[in-house]
């Protein structure tokens, strides 16, 4: 129910000594109020339990932006819109910039301020990851003075804080020492606009010849808390950036994350991304020009392991022409050896749906033929996939004429009747065999017809996946 | 601001709004959004989530976007305002509107009120936006009807018709 305004008393001082004298006569009373962004939502549910504010909005000691040769102190009452168009931050902090940009709408943005987003202390808030990779210190004011305590111990809790009721936060400080760092951040959420996160990352990161010399990795919405993952930094520095690495990442990151289930994910997914989210981080880490050392070893994996999700995707297309399958495989990644990639490969085939499967049997000639009918995808299958289907019917043409002509006959029902190529994994398989089995499962019905074809698309990309680790 | 002798718990609260000197009497915890509607009588700024995600009831303080509904009205105390109402010159309409007119950008009309003042603050930085930056100057402004890809036509149009002027 929408609160009565009559019940709510509202006080504006004009500077911030008046606000903490304020603060200070009834500790605990008065709630600051500054954009309104989250104070104004609860106002209008009814959920605000302070009877009596004090606008803290335009306190021209809070709000400004400072710079020094070693750090760049920020005043708690900077809005986004302030932040985003600060040339220090946009230089020197672009994790803190990407936050700014990802925080609501542009009317949020012009209200919602980095104090506020501080205090309101949501695990899910975009812009405290940042706060705690760029090791941010907090100066905190009260009548009794000002004190400087580390961001990273602030929050004690959910909705937790080390803030005393007569204290209001004045400046945020960042050092300048990452300008050089590589960062990284990324939001998981519904949509990329205005929507809450399931799971954010900020990290920063300097690789030194393949090697990971220093690193800050913190994540929202997977604990009570915005939460630096030390652990998994102890367990990556000054290691080199390989397979074992990525492994070994994920798994401690998995177990440093303390998610819950929710109305907007679930913890296991959470977990899963929050792991998901460090390997890919170190894989652009390996992809900076300092690690590039580790790019030019053999391993086909290992190499794959590390790149990009796009150029990953199109390096294994060859092996399967389905880009939800593609997509899985990217996704399942690090894979520290074969039989991982062919159980990951087996996996993410069985969890797709039949669209998946369709565009994978579309990207195969037709038996007899050396290449794929029309693409149905803009994805014309790649010249390593036409010769490895060419390998893979070698037997069919040795066949005599009439068992080619009955295969192009059975071939021509089969698509007549199932609206689509026929799969088989032709491998060593001769051509009157192939010829057998197809007619054998032009008796099927559709779905136990969709199944087998499935199979033998699965078996296909297991002998592919084979092929392309030993190129 | 002073205690308003009509009503306890009432304060004076003077800003301009589309460039009228205005002096009301509220509480200082009164939405913007009600002053602006029910006091001052301008209702184009329209009340849709009540909590900043819809951007319906947008209006422009002191030349930035924000959500009235989100503003205690003595936050606005001192400030210029826009609304809807002032942005054309009297009579004649913004060339926003035009366009939104042109193009078809308005269907029920709700949003547009807030659409039309966030795509006026997103011209006045960026003159002739990307359609990238068009659609981030009106993420927080939802349009009920769907009808998107005729609101970034339209506030895409200005900048054309200059180009080609």
């Amino acid at each position: 129910m929408r609160s009565n305004p009559h019940d709510y008393e509202m006080v504006a001082p004009n500077s911030l000594q008046a606000t903490v004298s304020l603060l200070a006569s009834e500790p605990g009373v008065w709630l600051p109020i500054a954009g309104g962004t989250d104070v104004m939502v609860q106002y209008a549910a009814g959920n605000l339990p302070a009877r009596k504010l004090v606008s803290i909005w335009n306190l021209p000691e809070l709000r400004r932006i400072e710079t020094s040769a070693d750090e760049i102190r920020i005043g708690a009452g900077s809005t986004y819109t302030d932040l985003r168009k600060n040339e220090i931050v946009a230089r020197e902090f672009p994790l803190l910039a990407t936050a700014a940009r990802w925080t609501g709408g542009i009317a949020n943005q012009n209200r919602g301020t980095i104090g506020g987003n501080i205090v309101n202390a949501s695990p899910a808030a975009d812009s405290l990851p940042a706060l705690l990779a760029y090791e941010a210190e907090l100066i905190l004011v009260s009548i009794r003075g000002e004190r400087r305590l580390p961001y990273v111990n602030f929050h004690t809790g959910y909705k937790k804080t080390l803030l005393r009721p007569d204290e209001l936060i004045q400046t945020v400080c960042l050092p300048r020492r990452f300008s050089q760092y590589i960062s990284h951040a990324r939001k998981v959420g519904a949509r990329s606009a205005q929507a809450i996160s399931k799971v954010c990352i900020a990290a920063l990161g300097r690789p030194t010849d393949g090697r990971v010399e220093d690193v800050r990795i913190a994540l929202g919405s997977i604990a009570p808390v915005p939460l630096r993952l030390r652990q998994t930094e102890q367990a990556v520095i000054g290691r080199s950036i390989d397979s074992a690495l990525l492994l070994l990442a994920r798994k401690t990151a998995m177990a440093e994350v303390r998610p819950i289930d929710d109305i907007r994910s679930t913890a296991r997914y959470r977990a899963t991304v929050a792991g998901n989210l460090v390997v890919e981080f170190l894989g652009l880490l390996a992809s900076d020009r300092n690690a590039v050392e580790h790019r030019q070893s053999n391993d086909v994996l290992g190499r794959w392991n590390l790149l990009p999700a796009d150029e990953a995707a199109t390096a294994i297309l060859s092996c399967c022409g389905s880009k939800g399958w593609t997509r899985g495989m990217v996704a399942r990644r690090p894979l520290a050896d074969e039989d991982a990639l062919l159980a990951a490969s087996e996996e993410t085939w069985r969890s797709l749906a039949p669209s998946d499967w369709m565009e994978a049997f579309h990207s195969h000639p037709r038996i007899g033929i050396s290449r794929a009918p029309e693409p149905p995808s803009p994805q014309s299958p790649s010249t390593q996939s036409v010769a490895w289907s060419a390998q893979e019917q070698s037997n069919v043409g040795d066949a005599n004429d009439a068992v080619k002509i009955a295969l192009a006959d059975a071939n021509r029902e089969y698509e007549q009747r199932f609206n689509r190529i026929f799969i088989v994994c032709a491998t060593g398989k001769s051509a009157s065999e192939i010829l057998e089995i197809l007619q054998r499962r032009l008796e099927n019905d559709a779905e136990t017809e969709l199944r087998e074809a499935a199979e033998q698309q699965r078996q296909i990309t297991e002998i592919r996946l084979k092929k392309w680790l030993r190129r | 601001m002073t205690n308003s002798r009509e009503s306890p718990g009432k304060v004076e609260i003077a800003f301009t709004v589309n460039g009228e000197l205005k002096k009301i009497h509220a509480y200082p915890m009164e939405r913007l959004l009600d002053v602006l509607r029910l006091d001052l009588g301008l209702t184009g700024a329209k009340e849709g989530c009540g909590e900043g995600e819809c951007g319906s009831c947008s209006v422009l303080m002191d030349g930035a976007l924000v959500n009235s509904c989100l503003v205690p009205v003595l936050q606005a105390a001192g400030t210029s305002l826009v609304t809807i109402e002032g942005l054309g010159a009297g009579s004649e309409l913004h060339i926003l509107q035009e366009t939104f007119l042109e193009y078809g950008g308005a269907q029920c009309g709700i949003c547009t009120p807030g659409m039309i003042l966030a795509a006026f603050q997103l011209l006045s930085e960026k003159p002739a936006p990307t359609m990238a930056e068009i659609r981030e100057g009106l993420s927080g402004n939802l349009c009920r009807c769907t009808g998107y890809s005729q609101i970034l036509e339209a506030v895409g149009e200005p900048a054309r018709r200059r180009a080609n002027a």
